[in-house]
């Protein structure tokens, strides 16, 4: 009986060579760390997101007078209403945590490089629909950070040439953030998850194509891959399982941690709060923004500091294996991105003061000065590691592998370079 | 429209901080009779001025707050009702040129939460020339609902403080109510996850084993 349901369903649909190409003879490098499962878990989070969101829509009143009551109705009075709300509003947060990790994870292994520009692409598409989605979220809540940060973000379109006064006013549907802004931003909040499914499709088409990168930077011939199913399955679920105890933790126990006080007040327009901060996750991006002191100059640099990433690809002129790990100039490279990240943001989270502006012009001279250095960087790293030699185990890596492509050419993955 | 980039500008480089004095670190107790007394507190000092509107008697009722004390308190009001203050907007705009905040979620509303708002009405004092100020809000409008200002006897400023601690847990509780639920389930939750997660590891380790 199943047989005969399978071969009827796969005369008219693909699924058993899906399944087996997809999931059970997917061919997975098996020297993957854990550090490769924060795309299955960002996977997890944006279905999360639109499972609870779902349910959040059906108890909330796009409506500048009843939004801030539905919340605090959700909160109150819907079962278990309060657990969907911090589910959601943590889950955010969780998102652009995995995101982040995720992206980290292919600029240190340099998993951008041939042939998987476009999987860096499309992620770099997903992430702005991602930070799209967050801001539009953000203002559903109608609190005072929701409202200000919504007035500020969109302000910034007025540094569009020419039409900025009008782009402004068409992006809120008003001369100031209000109902027609609200609704808006609620309907397109509640569209664009759909988008992202579509592009996490594309995303994973590419993957499925070029297949994964692997910590030695190097394509390792079929012996050296297993199947995704079970292996990296169960690998996944327990990653998983660490991800929801921390998750949990942050919704039972401190899902205030993640939320601004002056969102727990009604917006008003006729005052303007004391400070005036976005959601952490977009903290080293403000503080850039901030950082210039030009209207223009500061959007098109806030921009570029999210764009940049795209130009990795060649960026990097390295032909070195394995990013970070077999490049100790392109690591400490790396580390201090991160830290300078970190200054990003600590810069944008406390209120400006002279030395913080000093510090922000700093870190946002640093963080675009690491981009436009890393072509010399990587090419004079290259050549110092030619001359001095890889270290022999990479060598030989390199070599037994040379060997077995060589040896078993049909064996090769398709995406492997020939 | 242009102003208003400039006004923002200026704003996000010269923010004036709230709370510049020090707040007094408590822990809230938002257990019945503390809930209680806070409730009793709050309708006595504070109720005359300030609306919860998302607190309904019947949430005190259900939360199990003495009956009696409630019908006390709500008068001739429904039971759904929500704690609305005695005054009208009109009369507090005429006496204190705006409508005092509603408190439902004050705890929740103000950096440093039920400490601010605990260490707020405790910080009223009276200066040499006889005008009564507060410490954490400087700018408040609000006249010193607990008396602390000219309270000298130690014993005195304990029983305000008392007072204060009640009202705040209360607070609390209303900002929150599901605070102890949520802290319950979350006991569970996670400890069924931890035991999940242990079990997944050892599929996992079971499964990779089978890899020479």
């Amino acid at each position: 009986m199943h047989n005969r349901v399978i071969k009827w369903i796969d005369q008219r649909f693909p699924l058993s060579s899906f399944v087996k190409h997809d999931l059970t003879e997917y061919p997975t490098p098996r020297n993957l760390s854990y550090w490769w499962n924060f795309g299955f878990l960002a996977g997890f989070v944006l279905i999360l997101q639109v499972a609870t969101g779902i349910f959040l829509a059906m108890h909330y009143k796009a409506d500048v007078t009843l939004s801030f009551d539905s919340i605090q109705h959700i909160m109150r009075d819907v079962n278990y209403g309060w657990l969907l709300r911090f589910m959601h509003a943590t889950g955010a947060s969780a998102f652009f945590l995995v995101i982040y990790i995720h992206m980290a994870r292919t600029l240190y292994y340099g998993s951008y490089r041939a042939p998987r520009e476009l999987m860096w692409w499309t992620g770099q598409g997903l992430l702005l629909m991602l930070m799209a989605t967050a801001f539009m979220g953000y203002l559903l809540p109608w609190g005072q950070m929701s409202f200000w940060g919504a007035t500020v973000i969109t302000n910034l379109f007025r540094a569009t040439p020419f039409i900025g006064d009008q782009v402004v006013v068409w992006l809120r549907g008003d001369y100031g953030v209000g109902d027609a802004t609200l609704t808006r931003f609620f309907s397109l909040h509640y569209l664009l998850p759909f988008l992202i499914i579509g592009g996490v499709m594309v995303h994973l088409v590419a993957l499925h194509t070029v297949k994964s990168s692997n910590p030695s930077g190097i394509d390792l011939a079929a012996k050296d891959n297993i199947p995704f199913h079970p292996y990296f399955t169960s690998k996944d679920f327990y990653g998983l399982g660490i991800f929801l105890i921390v998750y949990c933790i942050f919704v039972f126990f401190l899902p205030n941690s993640l939320m601004e006080p002056a969102n727990n007040i009604p917006a008003n327009p006729m005052q303007t709060p004391s400070h005036i901060v976005p959601e952490w996750y977009f903290l080293p991006f403000y503080a850039i923004l901030r950082s210039v002191p030009n209207l223009v100059g500061g959007v098109v640099a806030m921009g570029l500091s999210v764009m940049v990433f795209s130009f990795m690809p060649y960026l990097d002129r390295s032909r070195i294996p394995g990013g970070a790990r077999y490049r100790p100039w392109y690591r400490v490279t790396f580390y201090l991105f991160v830290v300078d990240m970190m200054v990003l943001g600590y810069v944008g989270y406390i209120p400006p003061t002279d030395q913080s502006i000093v510090m922000g012009k700093i870190a946002t001279f640093f963080y675009f000065g690491l981009f436009v250095l890393l072509p010399f960087i990587s090419k004079k790293e290259e050549q110092w590691l030619i001359r001095r030699g890889l270290p022999p185990e990479v060598e030989a890596l390199v070599a037994s592998e040379a060997k077995e492509k060589t040896r078993l050419p049909h064996q090769r993955r398709s995406g492997d370079i020939k | 429209m242009k102003n208003l980039i400039f006004i923002l500008m200026l704003y996000s480089i010269s923010p004036v901080w709230a709370t510049e004095a020090k707040l007094e670190n408590i822990q809230v107790d938002t257990s019945l009779p503390t809930v209680e007394r806070g409730v009793d507190g709050l309708m006595n000092n504070c109720h005359g001025c300030h609306t919860l509107k998302y607190i309904k008697y019947r949430d005190l009722a259900k939360f199990g707050i003495d009956k009696k004390k409630i019908d006390e308190w709500r008068g001739d009001q429904l039971l759904d009702a929500p704690l609305a203050s005695l005054m009208s907007d009109e009369a507090a705009m005429q006496s204190f040129g705006l409508v005092p905040p509603d408190l439902s979620l004050m705890t929740k509303a103000r950096e440093g939460g039920a400490s601010y708002v605990y260490s707020y009405l405790l910080g009223y004092y009276n200066t040499p020339e006889g005008v009564t100020r507060n410490h954490i809000f400087p700018e408040t409008k609000m006249p010193d609902p607990l008396g602390i200002s000219s309270a000298t006897e130690p014993a005195q400023r304990d029983e305000i403080s008392k007072t204060a601690h009640d009202i705040v847990s209360f607070l609390s509780w209303a900002a929150d109510p599901h605070e102890q639920e949520r802290h319950r389930l979350g006991y569970y939750v996670i400890g069924y996850l931890v035991i999940l997660t242990l079990l997944l590891y050892f599929v996992k380790n079971q499964i990779w084993s089978r890899l020479k």
